[in-house]
């Protein structure tokens, strides 16, 4: 690759060197790539002086490819790898429970508007502190009520003329 | 006849603060009415007491106030008989 890369450079020369263009080709073609392209030997890099500019060329290439790759590349294994501090722990625990309070405050649950039988009744601790009956109202009450009962076991059908009438039928 | 309930409710009205009574039978049916007080309501005042009686059966039958902010209407049941007392506050 990077000696391909280094006969794109040697040939164009243009200032957009490596950067792609409408000039650039996106195939090699083969029959130049067979004829033009210099070989380079691991050992030419390390021993001749000359090709060190080069190098170092096809190294910052090497680097932008790299960056452009990683650029386009999404990686969703490094996106699990974020590492939360422990101040952003503790932070998000804060925001989350804020935002349930509120939630909580907002939508009044079900459950607990159920728990009061007394909904009607603005202080329930009122109503239910007060005094109960009177007692001369239970006294009046019980009183009456016997007394109609013993009043209405009285009552009785008074007997004042016969049931039963012969009708006279005048022979 | 029933000159002895009338008595009763005379009696009842003579009581300081009751404007009406009302008695009803054991099927609600209205036995005499007095004062500020409408037959019609027997019915209902039987089956108030019908059904407070249930939440305690082992109990004797029990006292029913209900109150507003200027009456207070007393119910109770004796044997077959259901009494009702209205009265000012």
């Amino acid at each position: 690759m990077g000696c391909c890369y280094s006969f794109f450079c040697n040939e164009d020369g243009s200032p957009q060197r490596g950067e792609p263009s409408e000039r650039t080709h996106l195939l090699v073609d083969p029959v130049s790539n067979n004829s033009n392209i210099p070989i380079y030997n691991s050992e030419d890099f390390l021993s001749n002086s000359n090709a060190l500019p080069k190098k170092t060329d096809e190294q910052s290439a090497l680097n932008r490819i790299l960056q452009e790759t990683a650029t386009n590349v999404i990686d969703v294994a490094a996106l699990d790898s974020h590492n939360l501090q422990q101040h952003e722990y503790v932070e998000r625990m804060r925001q989350y429970s804020l935002k349930l309070q509120q939630a909580c405050a907002s939508n009044k649950l079900p459950p607990r508007t159920k728990m009061c039988l007394l909904q009607d009744i603005p202080a329930p601790e009122k109503v239910l502190s007060s005094e109960s009956v009177n007692p001369d109202d239970l006294r009046l009450i019980n009183s009456a009520v016997t007394r109609a009962a013993a009043a209405i076991s009285d009552i009785k059908v008074e007997h004042k003329e016969d049931m039963v009438v012969m009708f006279r039928v005048p022979d | 006849m029933e000159k002895q309930l009338d008595r009763v409710m005379d009696d009842v009205l003579s009581n300081p603060g009751v404007i009406g009574c009302v008695f009803a039978d054991h099927q609600g049916l209205c036995l005499g009415a007095k004062g500020k007080a409408s037959t019609d309501s027997a019915g209902i005042i039987g089956a108030i007491t019908d059904q407070a009686a249930k939440l305690e059966p082992q109990h004797k039958s029990p006292v029913i106030v209900l109150e507003n902010d200027t009456r207070t209407c007393i119910i109770q049941r004796s044997g077959t008989i259901t009494g009702a007392i209205y009265k000012n506050i």
